[in-house]
């Protein structure tokens, strides 16, 4: 008997402890397939998009452009970004044959003469054969404006970018195919001495030695296109004035000599690559413990902020979060069947530990960025789904119907999975911001109060949805649960203009800060208006009595469509100040939930007319 | 027959009416809807010129000069909005402190509607590039052009005498007793392409660069980022006898020169010229980078402003942000040109900049003092 009243008080625990696991599961050390633990390296910072950054971000923002994930399969083995990335530095002959290039256009396939049946996974030596004729396609579409390109355009583009972000990325710490970059290096810095007494002589018109200039030349051409060709600047300034002055291994290689001779990092990772190539992990980890420390004499600063990023990048926060909203969902699904009581505690309880875990990370990303929680598309989606959380549990407590749980957790579960997918098609999430965008006052005001409009939208939308399906579907919807549905709604819409005008405005008061136009009609503020002038249309609406509670629903739903046009479609038109960059595949999907939307108000409305309430 | 005073009240009654304020809403989303997706072909200036600052949105019949009006623009669904909102405030709004927050909102939506018209109707932006060391009086429209006769004679100034561009459209014979010449335009277009002539033709030009270029009509310019070039083709008559026949053009460069009698007189035709009664000199323009990109960190344009009637001349640093505000203008960083030494500043001319921001303020005011009744009403009524 107290057994059974024991678990029957642990059930409503249970599904937050275990999502309190899964969580904690990621902050234990992996280990991956080769055996040696990658961390240390992994939390390397290197300069890459004007910011100091981990090499763990540099490899999964790289994977997740080239290959849309942020791990890859080898055989039955399962590869993290960074270690593919150690392999293309170091094995290319490995790499090259992962099929991490993924190809869906039909089009592009058959030029190469495959089809759809024949596979979209391909890798670097699979694509070889047909370079010179991606190029050559290439150099066509890029004489189109991308807004104008076809399809088939479009995606040689982004193949031909994807391919050369890996040869790049191969050609940045050594050169392609080295077997022995450490004693090439050793040879080099005999040549060096011979090789410039040569130079000086031949300037002042004397006897020289040809054969060490030669030599010397040899040596420059390569080191220039390693210059030129690398992806990332590895190498931090040994002293001076200038901390962002980063350089790469092949800068490092030709800049002219100083007394201290070259980069003590050149050396290191020319070490660490070759240990790796010939599976020595003992001299591996003897390499990058003697690059470790001397960063940590001259930046330790850098090497422990990049530490906490890739730190951050394997607890995953918004992934793991988004698994739990999907849990919540679950839960109050599974309560409005069985177990009513228990199942909705059960679901609070594990929305409180995904909201946790949400807000973190939230958190975490406004520290290590130095800035307020909307910078990018990416971000803004996040913070939409935090908003909607939030307010979904406010409305939670103060009803306790399983409602606000509910839609909370639709909400949260699909702003993270587009901010995933953003997050694949944007690479580093943690850009740097343009001139004109780079005030962390407006950021913070204007930026996220529009944000906490949009987030309310959803929210507003989400329960418009519950009425209008509960209404169709369900007998139990008494007069006392519509009013309070019609309540949660007309109040978040209410909020929502009030946020959506302010941002608006706010936004009007940068643009007339910043280019000297209070309202200049751009798409992005075009979108924030139609927001503000719907919430005015739905509330002028229902305080003339023009529509009643329903009306309000389907306008709440209206709003999903209004919000959504805001959000991403003004980005698809390509143009205007503000543009976050152009996303085809998003137009889709946005389509699609748009048709959705009104196919829900047209199913609202039609209820109206057979059962006039 | 109808009874005036019957029909008085009917009016008042639509002007006062919630079903007009929803109407006007409700056209505006679609205007702002339309706006916007045609914004991809025309470009924002016109498409809001097409669809927000107009009164009707015409539809033009096809093959035919005909242009119907199919809905209301946005200025008269504005002003519409604006008369609703007045009436339906005296008429229907009770005064008291419940309705405060309403009150405030409503106020500070005419003010912002009120805003925007003295925007549209006076705001004037002008751009002004100023090359490292150089000191400029003036800005330049990116919209209007002119064409221009300069007397240099005077060592002190200029004589500038200015025929603006809505004229030169207009064709023909241009005769006025101020003008020292007579101007024939036979020829304007909006937009022009230049080249030099390849094989000799006959010329329609007589004199000037002009002779030896080939100038066709283009289409105009519809994106945000480029501008017209227009040119045109005139003939200088001085007493009824022709000087001679000048292509002019803003992508011809360098004025022409055009002698009547003794006097020499430049001729050109160049964007609109807005003259400042003080001067901007461009002392340094910085721009800088993120560190390995080519991603714009920030640009700053440090000037000496000099303005002799002031006793002005200091030094002022304009940069992203943070605009020079002097004179009833603003000066803005907008641009910049030639590796670094050439900054581009917006120049805006706007009598009512600071409407929005009192009306902003009224609005977030009273929709703050609204939801908070609304909750607190709602609240009690809850707990009772």
């Amino acid at each position: 008997m107290d057994g059974k009243v024991g678990m029957k008080k642990m059930i409503p625990w249970l599904p937050a402890v275990l999502g309190m696991v899964l969580v904690a599961a990621g902050f234990l050390p992996h280990r991956p397939a080769s055996g040696v633990d990658l961390t240390p390296f992994a939390d390397l910072p290197v300069l890459q998009g004007g910011r100091v950054k981990p090499l763990d971000t540099v490899a999964r923002a790289a994977l997740l452009m080239i290959h849309g994930k942020q791990k890859i399969r080898r055989g039955n083995k399962e590869i993290l970004a960074v270690h593919w990335l150690l392999d293309a530095f170091a094995r290319p002959e490995l790499s090259d044959r992962d099929k991490i290039f993924l190809i869906h256009d039909p089009d592009l396939l058959g030029m190469m003469g495959k089809t759809q049946e024949s596979g979209k996974d391909y890798s670097f030596t699979d694509l070889a054969p047909f370079f010179y004729e991606i190029e050559e396609q290439n150099n066509r579409a890029l004489a189109i404006e991308a807004p104008r390109r076809t399809r088939f355009q479009s995606a040689v583009v982004n193949l031909s970018e994807r391919i050369t972000l890996y040869q790049r990325l191969k050609n940045t710490l050594q050169i392609e195919g080295a077997d022995d970059f450490p004693s090439e290096l050793r040879s080099y810095e005999a040549a060096l001495g011979p090789g410039l007494m040569a130079v000086q002589a031949h300037m002042k018109s004397v006897k020289f030695d040809r054969r060490a200039l030669d030599i010397l030349q040899h040596f420059f051409s390569r080191y220039r296109f390693l210059a030129e060709a690398g992806y990332f600047k590895n190498l931090p300034p040994s002293s001076g004035d200038h901390p962002e002055a980063w350089s790469n291994t092949g800068e490092g290689l030709v800049a002219l000599l100083g007394a201290e001779g070259l980069h003590p990092g050149i050396a290191d990772y020319a070490q660490m690559l070759w240990a790796w190539r010939y599976d020595r992990f003992g001299e591996f980890n003897r390499a990058l413990g003697r690059w470790r420390a001397w960063m940590e004499t001259r930046h330790a600063g850098s090497l422990r902020r990049s530490s906490h990023e890739a730190w951050f990048n394997r607890v995953r926060p918004f992934y793991n979060g988004m698994i739990l909203y999907l849990g919540v969902f679950l839960l109050i699904m599974g309560s409005w069947l069985i177990q009513p009581q228990v199942l909705r505690q059960a679901a609070w309880r594990l929305l409180v530990v995904a909201c946790a875990v949400h807000t973190a990370g939230l958190l975490a990303r406004i520290f290590l960025q130095g800035r307020p929680p909307v910078t990018n598309l990416y971000s803004s989606a996040v913070f939409i789904g935090w908003i909607a959380v939030v307010a979904g549990g406010i409305l939670e407590k103060f009803y306790r119907n399983g409602l606000g749980s509910g839609v909370a957790a639709v909400i949260g579960f699909v702003t993270l999975l587009i901010a995933h997918h953003l997050a694949a098609s944007q690479g580093d999430t943690m850009e740097m911001m343009r001139a004109v965008l780079d005030s962390n006052f407006w950021l913070s005001t204007h930026v996220v109060a529009i944000t906490i409009g949009y987030g309310l939208m959803y929210l507003a939308g989400a329960l418009a949805h519950v009425y209008i399906f509960r209404e169709i579907f369900s007998f139990s919807f008494n007069e006392q649960a519509r009013q309070t549905l019609t309540r949660m709604t007309y109040g978040v819409v209410g909020l929502s203009l009030f946020f959506s005008f302010v941002g608006t405005v706010l936004g009007g008061i940068w643009a007339d800060q910043s280019w000297g136009r209070f309202w200049g009609w751009d798409p992005k503020e075009n979108g924030a208006l139609l927001i503000v002038l719907w919430n005015a249309l739905t509330l002028h609406a229902r305080w003339g009595g023009f529509i009643r509670e329903r009306g309000l629903m389907l306008m709440a739903v209206g709003g999903n469509i209004v919000t959504s046009w805001s959000w991403f479609g003004v980005n698809m038109l390509g143009i205007g100040l503000h543009s976050y960059g152009f996303m085809d595949k998003a137009f889709w999907w946005l389509t699609g939930f748009m048709i959705s939307q009104a196919a829900v108000i047209v199913v609202g409305g039609i209820r109206r007319r057979r059962r006039p309430v | 027959m109808m009874n005036p005073k019957w029909r008085r009240w009917a009016i008042l009654r639509v002007l006062t009416s919630l079903e007009l304020t929803i109407a006007c809403l409700a056209t505006m989303i679609v205007l702002v809807f339309l706006c916007t997706l045609a914004q991809v072909h025309l470009g924002i200036f016109e498409a809001v010129k097409l669809y927000i600052r107009s009164f009707f949105v015409y539809w033009p019949v096809f093959g035919s000069t005909i242009k119907i009006p199919i809905m209301p623009g946005g200025a008269l669904v504005g002003l519409v909005l604006l008369v609703n909102l007045v009436c339906a405030q005296w008429a229907r709004l009770e005064l008291s402190w419940r309705k405060v927050g309403l009150w405030l909102v409503h106020l500070g939506l005419m003010l912002l509607f009120g805003g925007e018209f003295v925007s549209g109707m006076f705001q004037i932006e002008t751009q002004m590039p100023i090359e490292e060391g150089q000191t400029t009086n003036y800005s330049e429209s990116l919209t209007q052009f002119e064409m221009v006769l300069v007397d240099r004679s005077h060592p002190e100034y200029d004589d500038v005498i200015s025929i603006p561009d809505a004229r030169l459209q207009k064709r023909g014979v241009i005769n006025d007793h101020t003008l020292p010449v007579t101007i024939v335009v036979k020829k304007y277009y909006l937009n022009s392409s230049v080249a030099i002539k390849h094989q000799p033709q006959t010329a329609e030009a007589t004199m000037g660069v002009g002779v030896g270029m080939d100038i066709q009509e283009a289409p105009a310019i519809t994106t945000d980022d480029r501008i017209n070039e227009p040119s045109a083709l005139v003939e200088i008559q001085k007493d009824g006898i022709t000087v001679g026949v000048w292509w002019l053009s803003t992508a011809l460069g360098a004025p022409q020169s055009v002698s009547i009698g003794t006097k020499s007189y430049q001729l050109a035709l160049r964007q609109r010229r807005y003259y400042l009664p003080f001067s901007l000199t461009l002392k340094d323009f910085r721009h800088d980078v993120y560190p390995g990109t080519d991603i714009p960190k920030n640009f700053s344009s440090l000037v000496r402003l000099r303005d002799r009637k002031q006793g002005e001349n200091r030094d002022v640093l304009i940069y992203m942000n943070h605009p020079l505000r002097y004179a009833g203008r603003a000066f803005f960083q907008a641009s910049f040109g030639k590796e670094d030494t050439l900054s581009v500043l917006q120049v805006v001319e706007n009598p009512g900049w600071l409407i929005p921001y009192i009306a902003c303020v009224l609005v977030t005011l009273g929709l703050a003092a609204h939801f908070y009744l609304f909750w607190r009403h709602h609240w009690t009524a809850r707990s009772a």
